[in-house]
């Protein structure tokens, strides 16, 4: 997988280097700008809140 | 190994370990099987990075968070002490034995106000007291850990420690009676106006930390105890009671 992506990048082996670092850091990004806020609340790291419903119910508790 | 002989455009110049050299029909389950290992590999990253996002990024962020909110509250008290005023946050949480500094404290425990590195009141399922009011159970929640984790050190409270709260016009003092280092997420019989479950019987001044136990996961409840013993009223220089000092 990683070696394919790394044989369709243009350029020499620093330019492939280069454009690897960006590629890293913008799927980084995206987890901690978009898909780690999204999945933390549906994960049970969170939850401070006595709750007598049920756990994460009525969206008022995570 | 057959790119670097030919010195084409794709010609892999580096001298580190060659990645995995593709030979023309290599076996499909050779294929299928490094994807595979790929594929978890960077699944365990990506599990490393949530780790990494819980613990610290959200810290980063609420902390960064809660100072803003903070010194908006503080600007607004800066004419001096006067009258009770709760807009923006009702006064800040002082508990000297969790090390944590001045906790903001706002309306509501929902996720959105908590991951600003703040407290909150409940207002759900049981309404809290506030501390200005006659009697009742000012019940408060934190983060443990990630977004701030101002209660993270509430395994640190023993029976005797100071809880104080401050709002613009008064000093609140609490002592801790009663911790319980372990219940159920259901039980909201610790927050009740009368929290029978820390031994009281009568109606009386209460405030009741709640937070998540183990560190690190959300399976039981921490909860810490403590009544009321005075109050001080703010002088202009808000000179902190001795429990602070």
């Amino acid at each position: 997988m990683y070696g394919w992506i790394w044989r369709h990048l243009p350029g020499n082996a620093w330019v492939r280097g280069v454009i690897s670092l960006v590629l890293v850091l913008a799927v980084v990004y995206a987890l901690f700008q978009y898909v780690f806020p999204w999945a933390e609340p549906l994960l049970p790291f969170g939850d401070v809140t006595v709750d007598g419903e049920s756990a994460g119910g009525a969206g008022a508790d995570q | 190994m057959a790119a670097r002989t030919e010195h084409d455009e794709r010609a892999d110049t580096s001298t580190a370990p060659p990645p995995a050299p593709r030979r023309r029909g290599r076996h499909p389950v050779a294929t299928a099987v490094s994807v595979f290992g790929e594929l978890l590999i960077t699944a365990g990253l990506v599990l490393a990075l949530f780790v990494a996002y819980s613990l610290w990024w959200t810290n980063v962020l609420a902390d960064r968070e809660a100072d803003r909110q903070g010194d908006t509250v503080r600007s607004r008290w800066a004419d001096g002490p006067g009258a009770l005023d709760t807009k923006d946050g009702i006064g800040f949480l002082h508990v000297p034995a969790m090390k944590n500094g001045e906790v903001l404290v706002k309306k509501g425990t929902d996720p959105e106000t908590l991951n600003n590195g703040i407290a909150g009141y409940y207002t759900d399922p049981v309404e809290s007291a506030l501390p200005w009011d006659d009697e009742g159970n000012f019940t408060l929640a934190a983060h443990r850990d990630g977004h701030g984790a101002k209660f993270h050190n509430i395994h640190q409270l023993k029976n005797g420690d100071p809880v104080v709260f401050e709002t613009k016009d008064t000093w609140y003092v609490y002592k801790v009676y009663k911790t319980l280092p372990e219940t159920s997420k259901f039980n909201v019989d610790v927050i009740q106006p009368v929290p029978e479950e820390s031994g009281v019987k009568e109606p009386g001044r209460y405030i009741t930390l709640t937070t998540c136990t183990p560190v690190y996961t959300s399976k039981y409840r921490y909860i810490v105890w403590g009544e009321l013993e005075r109050t001080e009223k703010v002088d202009k220089d808000r000179t902190k009671p001795v429990e602070l000092r």
